[in-house]
């Protein structure tokens, strides 16, 4: 028996069949409480709340919503509307980070220095006082009556008014999926092995394959035009209030200034990094070659960094994925928001929870996923020799 | 030995001199290489020869004096820079090829965006020369997946493809496995019997006795000696030069 125990696998098995059973143990014991103290103040546990009507109405919301809709649905909207503000602010910030981080590893001086104060300032400043700041600067701007005016945009208090296409939403749609399709496609066509041929050509089948998508974002954007209607909804001032076009309201705009500018400070880095990676070795090379600096530049210093920062930028996207929960303080309902609001008025706080946690989860785990496959598809074959 | 007319110059470097702040790297360097001539320069580390050659390319920038590539005069002007670059191939001790593209990609890379040579042209230059440095079957695998003497003939043949007039060798084997040093010597050896103008910087002493037309031994930043091998392996005129040979053949 001691010389059975003595032995390194029955060990290891046992351990974890002791964890495991630990594990379980303490999963049923909390349930159970939490079951007991339920049923002691009187809340129904489930999740049949989700399709009872809510009984209150969305400040920002995608898809058509109303007070008389279940909470399944909110929640959706819910999931979509924390997908908008992150892809926006994701995107954004992957912009403002790219400018900083090449402004810091630039040659000028000056580039230099600025990116480095950039970065300073906006990475050390917390998020909620950046999401505050946007918000009480968005709300400052002057009311409808004296609007800024330009390019058919009205900037107010209430919100940027943008001309918005007098398009039916299915065409949208359908033009939005054409754009999306137009970045996708070049580099799924770069990647696939029916095409890896020459360069050259590899580079024009990419260049007509963005064009035709984009093409078609036109033609969908023409077919679905609503009848008798210019073709621009551009906004207007009538009376006190403000008519046509679309509304970003000043809790998005504040958010995504936010986290394209807190982000920004934090994806610098990562890019600085990145280019700090490329071996000096192979930009040398490039340069003896007589390659060009931009040559040398999109070919090489670039495709090199990229896959550096790839990793760490995955584990930064799951971040700032996480911080529009930041929406809540400004009252823009995203995911987290719609599941507080849920709480208070179902009291169904575990589930909500539950719900909540899980969606994240589900989110993140797609966009690490994501990712992985690109760091995947994209590593460096072989043994790498640091020069 | 002649003295080689303008036409027959293929670098001249005269009273260069390089500091990296306050520290004066290369001191009043007087260089000609006639065409085809095979040089190599020799020293303990630290002694600027790499800096020297680096200087002829541009990749690092000399302080004072003058340096002539192929009747281009090297200064601050981007088109002589460029001209001189597209005529001047270099190998690097650690290959430095691009990890990210095949062995062919690397190879064509250059001709395609410099010579703004056609696809078709470039890869059967890329195939020549790939054969010539003796692995052709290596064309689609990625340089992480080769041996070092096998990168560093790649690196060899990207050079090529370019065509260019000068070769520049900075320390080819001093990565290499002992193993792999006599695979890439053979390739420069053929180069070198084939009229390649050459300036290697290396430690490989049979090399230099085979090949060289004339062996520069540099410490602190200065040529200390310049001689045909059969003279500056039997009777150097330097003491510093007589230390360093006898470290270095010494066992």
């Amino acid at each position: 028996m001691f010389k059975l125990l003595r032995n390194q696998k029955v060990r290891n098995a046992l351990l974890q069949a002791l964890y495991v059973g630990a594990l379980g143990a303490l999963v049923i014991a909390g349930t159970l409480i939490a079951r007991q103290n339920l049923a002691a103040q009187g809340i129904t546990s489930g999740f049949d709340f989700l399709f009872k009507s809510t009984g209150w109405d969305l400040g920002f919301s995608l898809l058509p919503a109303s007070a008389n809709d279940p909470y399944w649905w909110y929640f959706i909207i819910g999931i979509l509307n924390t997908l908008f503000l992150g892809s926006f602010g994701l995107a954004l910030a992957t912009l403002v980070g790219m400018i900083v981080g090449l402004a810091q590893t630039s040659a000028n001086d000056l580039a230099k220095l600025l990116g480095r104060t950039y970065v300073d300032v906006f990475r050390n400043i917390p998020l909620i006082l950046q999401v505050f700041f946007w918000y009480a600067l968005i709300t400052h701007l002057p009311p409808p009556r004296s609007a800024h005016e330009g390019w058919g945009m009205l900037l107010t208090s209430r919100g940027l008014y943008l001309p918005a296409p007098n398009v039916g939403g299915l065409a949208l749609l359908a033009a939005s999926l054409a754009v999306v399709a137009a970045i996708v496609l070049p580099i799924w066509l770069g990647r696939t092995s029916l095409l890896s041929r020459p360069l050259g050509q590899r580079f024009s089948v990419q260049l007509a394959a963005v064009a035709a998508a984009l093409v078609c974002a036109v033609l969908f954007l023409f077919a679905g035009r609503l009848p008798d209607s210019p073709l621009l909804d551009l906004p207007s001032l009538q009376g006190l209030n403000l008519r046509g076009g679309l509304r970003i309201p000043p809790e998005f705009s504040a958010l995504v200034v936010a986290i394209a500018i807190y982000g920004g400070s934090y994806i610098g880095e990562i890019v600085r990094g990145g280019f700090k990676a490329v071996g000096k070795g192979q930009v040398e090379a490039a340069s003896s070659l007589g390659l060009t600096p931009w040559q040398v530049f999109t070919l090489v210093r670039l495709p090199l960094a990229l896959r550096a920062m790839l990793p760490i930028l995955a584990n930064q996207y799951v971040w700032l994925m996480k911080a529009t929960t930041m929406g809540i303080a400004v009252g823009f309902t995203d995911f987290f928001m719609i599941t507080a609001l849920t709480i208070n008025h179902s009291g169904q706080t575990l589930e909500a929870i539950g719900i909540l946690m899980a969606g994240f989860l589900a989110i993140n785990l797609s966009l690490a996923a994501l990712f992985n496959r690109i760091n995947k598809a994209i590593a460096l074959k072989g043994n790498q020799l640091r020069g | 030995m002649t003295v080689p007319t303008t036409q027959e110059i293929a670098v001249r470097v005269e009273g260069m001199s390089k500091y990296y702040g306050t520290f004066h790297a290369l001191r009043d360097i007087n260089l000609t290489v006639a065409r085809g001539e095979k040089i190599v320069v020799c020293g303990p580390s630290g002694s600027g020869k790499s800096t020297m050659i680096r200087c002829i390319n541009r990749l690092e920038e000399h302080n004072a004096g003058s340096i002539m590539v192929l009747g281009t005069e090297l200064n601050d002007d981007v088109g002589n820079i460029d001209e001189i670059r597209r005529e001047v191939g270099m190998v690097f001790q650690h290959f430095n090829l691009f990890p990210h593209m095949t062995v062919l990609e690397n190879c064509v890379l250059a001709p395609m965006l410099v010579r703004k040579m056609p696809r078709a042209e470039a890869e059967a230059t890329a195939r020549r020369y790939l054969e010539k440095v003796r692995i052709p079957e290596q064309a689609s695998k990625y340089p992480g997946q080769l041996s070092g003497g096998q990168q560093q003939r790649v690196a060899i043949a990207r050079s090529l493809c370019m065509q260019p007039q000068i070769m520049l060798f900075d320390e080819p084997t001093s990565a290499l496995d002992p193993e792999m040093i006599s695979e890439v010597l053979d390739v420069m050896v053929t180069l070198a019997s084939e009229g390649m103008t050459m300036i290697c910087v290396t430690h490989e002493m049979g090399f230099a006795r085979r090949v060289a037309d004339r062996v520069i031994f540099m410490d602190a930043g200065e040529i200390v000696e310049e001689a045909p091998p059969e003279i500056f392996f039997t009777s150097a005129k330097s003491e510093r030069t007589q230390l360093f040979l006898s470290q270095v053949l010494g066992h």
